[in-house]
């Protein structure tokens, strides 16, 4: 993607929040104008363009995917609540990471804490240390799934 | 609609007081820590419903802030946790 | 006919939320160590979150204010996932042991 492109992105992004804020009053629009433009230069100055540019057309495959599991998260853990402490099993489990470093693994261990059963621990070198409600759950399938999503919400291979 | 959300306040309000009893009881510091969790979600949850059932639209933007300032925060906790993590 | 149906929809996802709030209280005060009531935290209250933003969203006067509530949603998940990191590890680093179904 070329950087025009990305600032007009960028901008546009801006230019919504604004309207958002505004709640679409009409009569901030000078200010806004103003927020705008300072908000894409300290977006410039703090995560210049090339890095890890995210693919649109993957989003809303990704916020599907991510609005399904965190109901599903959510509920699993409601149902275990009412049932108490023997629902539970918890273990500490070590996940190779296969992603990149940067942006992606940061996306996947925020992520992981609100899908079912999981909650990253630690990260050393590739490997994360979870948490795990449940032994018998099925995270590590669930957490690969979610890395394929990752990789292709950031067009990188796993 | 307005009475619904203003009994949901009060539920959340109620919720929020039994997790602060239990959270600053501990056992343990980490526990503790969890009352900053707890302002993020609730805290919001409880604003937005006052907002609508009071008819008090600022309440939406006090709300914004709260989680926008517990973002901040959020970041700057795990930044730190995750400096600690290159050093050792 | 939107304007019949409408209140019922927003007014069963608040009920959802509350419902989703109490069960984050509940397995706070019920699950034995920190760990798992972070999990009971940090999915449970946020789920609680967006069915009330959803439910207050729908009843906005306008497209721009339902969008403002559903603004709050990714910063408290944010913060949730940030400070959930923060806290996992600091116990983990504290030495603090993650409770067993064996040991009593």
């Amino acid at each position: 993607m070329s950087l025009i492109r990305i600032l007009w992105l960028r901008v546009l992004l801006f230019a919504c929040l604004w309207w958002i804020l505004a709640e679409g009053r009409l009569d901030g629009w000078l200010l806004g104008g103003v927020a705008v433009i300072a908000a894409t230069w300290t977006s410039v100055a703090l995560w210049p363009p090339p890095a890890h540019g995210v693919r649109l057309t993957a989003l809303p495959g990704f916020l599907a995917f991510f609005f399904a599991n965190s109901v599903r998260g959510g509920w699993q853990v409601a149902l275990m609540a009412l049932r108490g402490r023997r629902a539970l099993q918890p273990a500490f489990l070590e996940l190779p990471l296969n992603l990149p470093a940067g942006a992606p693994r940061i996306l996947l261990i925020n992520v992981l804490g609100l899908m079912p059963g999981t909650v990253g621990i630690e990260l050393t070198g590739d490997r994360l240390r979870l948490h795990v409600l449940h032994q018998d759950l099925p995270v590590v399938a669930e957490a690969r799934a979610l890395e394929r999503r990752i990789a292709a919400l950031f067009g990188a291979t796993t | 609609m307005n009475d619904i959300a203003l009994a949901v306040a009060l539920f959340l309000l109620g919720n929020l007081v039994i997790t602060l009893l239990a959270a600053a009881r501990g056992p343990t510091a980490a526990d503790r820590m969890l009352m900053a969790l707890l302002f993020g979600s609730t805290g919001s949850g409880i604003l937005v419903l006052l907002a609508v059932a009071m008819s008090i639209p600022a309440l939406v933007d006090v709300a914004l802030v709260l989680a926008l300032l517990a973002a901040i925060g959020g970041v700057a906790f795990a930044k730190r946790a995750w400096q600690e993590d290159g050093h050792d | 006919m939107t304007d019949l149906i409408m209140p019922w929809i927003s007014g069963t996802l608040l009920i959802v939320g509350a419902f989703f709030y109490a069960a984050g209280t509940l397995g706070l005060l019920r699950f034995p160590d920190v760990y798992s009531r972070l999990h009971a935290l940090a999915k449970a209250d946020n789920l609680g979150l967006g069915f009330v933003l959803l439910g207050l969203a729908l009843q906005a006067e306008s497209i721009a204010v339902g969008l403002k509530l559903l603004l709050i949603w990714p910063l408290a998940l944010a913060a949730s996932a940030g400070v959930s990191y923060a806290i996992a590890r600091r116990a983990d680093s504290l030495g603090v042991k993650p409770w067993c179904k064996d040991s009593p």
